[in-house]
Parts: structure tokens; C-alpha cells; sequence
């Protein structure tokens, strides 16, 4: 430091006591939040023919239930909303990642090609490779996919542009692969298949979701220490530089990090849509600034994918679709109010 | 030695070179502007100075040692830049956007301190944007908008600081606010160096003047001993005569009529001579 004097060092010399900047808002948000996804992970372990007595809920989370409650809670509901949970949050982060690294609102895991890429790896790992669970498939794929995207642009993850580019194309081979699959195989197997390519949560284990758990556990912390880096990024690519917090490098990390929470997520519920667009949205819009984006948009993936979830467990008439319809369905019209949205703004 | 200078550097984007081998030193604690045709590489040059463009070859120089040998945010507390057109995120308001410029100043462990908000209020102070700090930036007009960013690298507080054509868009009073901020950071001590358009401003305001032609310094030095008629013909190709500016003395550049450029310069490619007297008029 002893180059630097003068205006400088006075401020570099202080103390540093520990001090976290958040605001009252981002806190309320997160509060409700959190407490709404309570309630609803409530619902979904409560509700329904098979549902847990409220009276018995304790019990069963507690392990001394048994009978029909331990099975509910143990085998079906439960390690179906640990992955909700989980899976939900790892989404919501991940395009928050995507959106800020890429300074573009609609950017989200898919632009890297990693849903067609982990559905690319399911077909494989259910058609040719029997042994191999689908999870473990969709995670390589999803890899292979982001790995290609990251070699094929010529700079990684540093130019928004050619990402997106080198996305669609890497998007549009995975997707013919699978048509090619479910063309040539017989019609048993890929309509099996076609549940998991939707992304769904029926039949979820613990192994998932400890798997998805975990990898938020490691992941999370990483995104939050990469906030305060991913919110210069918002200014620019030069004031970003000039800020000291490198862009290219921050974006890289950053999709880096992205891929690896979308990757976790696809392999315990399979390439769920929407969610890692929708959420960091919702989420930006409630806590109005810079400060809690990244907690929120976890708490917001988490209660939209369980909200979701509840729903097609809880409505007859959709029969237990893959959540992933759901989601896709609805994300499909939040994106289109969105995009009218922008045009109004853009014409008024 | 000098707070801020360049050694040998060649700029480039992809397989264009911009820059060849260009040195050059910055006065301490006065107002430079650079000034020179579209496309000189006067902003590149700013880049690299600022750290936003790695120098193909050649160094940048903090305080006599390398800036590529500083980390980071060590060198973010040295130099702040100020680019043509950084983006205004969405719902920011102008508290938090000048908030950002300490982020030089933070760690994983050390987010913020009252010592931030004391640096935050008094650079919202000194561009005169406090009263606005809780409105949202996009809501504001060019001229206070431009007035939050200078305040957010001024809360950088560093000993230099750069600006990139910081009068650009403004209407013409604005443009005299800023160039005055300039002046007033100067006066704290501050290293100041300005990418300008308008010779004439940077003629009255700059310290220092430096003249860039096609990737060149062509001159540099104080004001009144560069700027010459000759030297607004051979750089900006305008023929003009240069008088003493009114109010201060300092040279003031008059592009000549066009008519009269074309009988004065009585050259065989009057139309070619024309065009580029034409074009600062249609600016």
C-alpha cells in the first residue's frame, strides 16, 4: 500500500469492523417469503387423501410416526418437498446469476443450451446406458452442453452475445437428438421419458434430494459472495473494470456457478421450465433494489416450484402432471405480459 | 514522478491498433484534456489509463509502478473512471448508485460502514445531487443524471480521476456545471483528466492540454502555447483563427465562415477542403 497515499489510504486504513449493508425492505420480503414457503410446504405435507393429520405433523417430521404417516412423510411427500425446496432454489439462483452476469432480463439457464442438453443426457442414460440413474445423465448432459457452449465462443463466458449465439446452436443440436431418440425407440420407453423431460417431482428419493441440498449448501454461499461483484456489473462492462471487480471474470464465475446449481437442479427433478426465468424477477420487483436479490430469488424459486407442485398434486383434473407443463404454461404467459409490458414502455 | 503515466503502450482491439508506443505523462493535481479528431484514440487511450483495456503492450504507471502489478480494488482507489455511457440499473436510486463507487473499500467481511455514508454524502454534496438522493435515477434529466455519476466516482475518492467525454448530451449550461465540478476536484488535489469534443472548453478549462492525432500525441502542454490555427488545420483539418477567449484569454477557436475558407485556402481540392469545415457545424 505504500504507493498509495494521500485521498487513499485514509479510507483503507480503517478498521474493519463487520458491517453488512441490507435494507429493512429486502428483510420484510424475505420474512414473508420464507414464512409463505413454510405454509406451503405445510399444505403439501397436510393435504389430500394421503395427507399427514396437522395434529401428526410433528411426529412424522420428527421420525417417530408410523404406519401410513412414516410412508407419506417418509417415501412420497417428504423427499418430494426437500427437491421442491431445493430444486426451486437452486433454479431461482441461477437465473438471477444468468440475468445479472448477462445484463439481460430474459436470460436464463436454457440460453446455454443446459435444459435440451440434460434432456440430450436422460435419453442417452435411459436408452443405452440402462444402469446409469436419469439423474446422473441429465447432470452430464447438462455439463456437456454448458461445456460446449463455454469452448465454442472463443472467449468463455465473458461476451453476453456470444453466449446466447453459441446456445441456441448448442439448444437446437441436443433437441434434434432427442427427437431423433424418442423417434427410433419404441413408444413405451419414450413416453416414459417424455414425464422426465418435462421436469416433474412425483416419485422424488432423498438421495436427490440430499444431492440438490448439497449442492446448494456449497453453491449459495458462492452466489452471495459474488453479489456485491454481480450488482457493479449492472453499471457496465468499464464501470465495472474501473470499479475493480473485473467483469469478464465476474460473468465467467458467475455463469460458472449458474450452470452448476441449473445442472443440480435438472438432475433431481429433470428440466423444470420457467422457473429460473421467472423467479429473480418476481424477486427483483419485490425487494426493489440491489441489496437481498440473491436470497430472495432462492426463497421466491423455492415457493413458486412448491406452489406449483402442490397444485398438481392437489387438483384431480390435472392428475399428477409433470410440473414442469405447469410451470412452463405459466411462465410461458408471465412472459408474454412481460414482453407487452416492455413494448408499452418502449412506445409510450 | 507522476501519479498517473503511460510507458510504450500499444492499445488494440482484436487485430486493430489503435495506439503504437505512446508515452506520456500527467501533470499532478491540474485538469488534462485530451482532445483530438473522432476516432484518434483518445477514449482508448482513456481505457487503458482507467484499466478497462489491457495494453497489448507497454505499461500503464501508478505512482512510478505498473497498475498491471495492483490488484484490483487496490487500483480502483488510485483511479476512478468515469465511460461515455455506463448503464443506470433499473430502480436505483441515486443514494445507492453513488453508493457503488465504494466498492473499492469493501471485503467479503466488511460490506459497509458509517465511514461509506459519510463519503457517499459528501460526494453527493459536492456534485450538488444530495437533495435527489432518495429519487430513482432513471427518473432524473441528463444533466442531473451525469451529475450522480461524477458524484459516484468522486465517492471513489481517489487521487485521479478520468472522465470520458463527461459533457457529451448535456445542454450547454450543464456542460459548464460539469467542467466547473472539474475544476473544484482539481482544486482539492485531485489528478483530473477529461476526454473533451469542445476546443474551446477544453482550451479554458484544462491545465494541461494533450492533442492526439490518429493514435498520437501530436502536442501537449499548457493551452495557450498549443492551440494555434496551424494546429486545428493539421489535426481537425478546420480552418479557423484563433483569438483570445473574452472572459478569460484563453485561445478561442472561430471556424472561418465557409465561403471565406474557400477563397482564403484558394487550394485546387477546395471541395475536399469543404467538407470537413463543414462538418463541426453540423455536430
Amino acid at each position: 500500500m505504500s504507493a498509495v497515499d494521500g485521498l487513499s489510504t485514509r479510507r483503507v486504513g480503517m478498521t474493519g469492523r463487520v458491517v453488512l449493508h441490507v435494507s429493512p425492505r429486502a428483510v420484510v420480503v424475505g420474512a414473508v417469503t420464507l414464512a409463505l414457503l413454510v405454509v406451503l410446504g405445510i399444505l403439501t405435507l397436510t393435504m389430500g387423501k394421503l395427507g399427514i393429520p396437522p395434529g401428526g405433523l410433528w411426529t412424522a417430521i420428527s421420525g417417530h410416526a408410523d404406519g401410513k404417516e412414516k410412508f407419506v412423510f417418509e417415501e412420497l411427500r417428504g423427499p418430494r418437498l426437500s427437491v421442491a425446496v431445493g430444486a426451486g432454489a437452486a433454479l431461482g439462483v441461477s437465473g438471477l446469476l444468468f440475468q445479472s452476469g448477462t445484463r439481460n432480463p430474459l436470460a436464463s439457464p436454457d440460453v446455454v443450451g443446459m435444459t435440451a442438453g440434460a434432456g440430450a443426457g436422460a435419453v442417452v442414460a435411459s436408452l443405452w446406458i440402462p444402469l446409469l440413474p436419469l439423474g446422473i445423465g441429465a447432470f452430464a448432459g447438462a455439463a456437456v452442453a454448458a461445456a460446449l457452449v463455454y469452448l465454442s465462443t472463443g472467449s468463455g463466458f465473458a461476451v453476453p452475445s456470444r453466449i446466447i449465439l453459441a446456445g441456441v446452436g448448442v439448444s437446437a443440436m441436443a433437441t434434434a437428438f432427442i427427437q431423433y431418440v424418442v423417434m427410433v425407440k419404441d413408444q413405451d420407453e419414450s413416453l416414459s421419458l417424455a414425464g422426465y423431460l418435462a421436469g416433474t417431482l412425483s416419485a422424488r428419493t432423498w438421495g436427490q434430494a440430499q444431492f440438490v441440498g448439497l449442492a446448494c449448501l456449497v453453491l449459495l454461499p458462492c452466489a452471495l459472495a459474488l453479489g456485491p461483484r454481480l450488482r457493479l456489473m449492472e453499471l457496465g462492462d468499464a464501470m465495472a473494470d474501473s470499479l475493480g471487480a473485473r467483469a469478464g471474470r465476474t460473468r465467467s464465475l458467475a455463469i460458472l456457478i449458474a450452470v452448476a446449481l441449473c445442472a443440480a437442479a435438472v438432475s433431481a427433478a429433470g428440466p423444470i421450465a420457467f422457473v429460473a426465468l421467472t423467479a429473480p424477477q418476481i424477486a427483483r420487483r419485490l425487494v426493489g433494489g440491489p441489496h437481498g436479490a440473491v436470497v430472495v430469488s432462492a426463497l421466491t424459486g423455492a415457493v413458486v416450484l412448491v406452489a406449483a407442485d402442490l397444485w398438481v398434486q392437489q387438483a384431480g383434473w390435472l392428475g399428477d402432471l409433470p410440473v414442469g407443463i405447469l410451470t412452463a404454461a405459466f411462465g410461458g404467459v408471465y412472459l408474454g405480459v412481460l414482453l407487452v409490458k416492455e413494448w408499452k414502455k418502449g412506445s409510450a | 514522478m507522476n501519479r498517473l503515466a503511460a510507458r510504450g503502450l500499444t492499445l488494440s482491439y482484436g487485430n486493430r491498433v489503435v495506439c503504437r508506443d505512446l508515452t506520456l505523462d500527467l501533470p499532478d493535481g491540474a485538469v488534462t484534456a485530451v482532445i483530438g479528431p473522432n476516432g484518434c484514440g483518445k477514449s482508448t487511450l482513456l481505457k487503458a489509463l482507467g484499466r478497462v483495456l489491457t495494453p497489448t503492450s507497454g505499461q500503464v504507471l501508478l505512482d512510478g509502478r505498473p497498475a498491471a502489478s495492483y490488484k484490483t480494488k487496490e487500483a480502483a482507489r488510485v483511479v476512478a473512471m468515469l465511460p461515455q455511457t455506463p448503464v443506470v440499473p433499473e430502480q436505483i436510486t441515486v443514494r445507492d448508485l453513488v453508493g457503488r463507487g465504494r466498492f473499492p473499500y469493501h471485503s467479503l467481511l466488511r460490506q459497509w460502514s458509517p465511514d461509506d455514508d459519510e463519503a457517499v454524502q459528501s460526494a453527493m454534496e459536492r456534485a450538488g445531487v444530495a437533495d435527489l438522493a432518495t429519487r430513482p435515477v432513471a427518473e432524473l434529466s441528463g444533466g442531473q443524471r451525469q451529475r450522480v455519476w461524477l458524484a459516484m466516482v468522486v465517492a471513489q475518492r481517489t487521487p485521479v480521476l478520468l472522465l470520458d467525454e463527461p459533457t457529451t448530451y448535456l445542454d450547454v449550461a450543464h456542460q459548464y456545471e460539469v467542467l466547473d465540478l472539474c475544476r473544484d476536484l482539481r482544486d482539492l488535489g485531485i489528478t483530473v483528466v477529461a476526454v473533451l469534443h469542445d476546443l474551446n472548453q477544453a482550451a479554458r478549462y484544462a491545465d494541461h492540454l494533450v492533442v492526439m492525432n490518429s493514435g498520437d500525441v501530436i502536442a501537449q502542454g499548457a493551452p495557450g502555447d498549443v492551440l494555434s490555427a496551424d494546429l486545428v488545420q493539421e489535426v481537425f483539418e478546420l480552418a479557423s483563427t484563433v483569438i483570445p477567449d473574452p472572459e478569460t484569454g484563453t485561445p478561442m477557436v472561430v471556424p472561418r465562415a465557409r465561403a471565406t475558407a474557400r477563397s482564403v485556402s484558394g487550394r485546387s481540392d477546395a471541395p475536399s477542403a469543404a467538407t470537413p469545415a463543414a462538418s463541426p457545424s453540423t455536430r
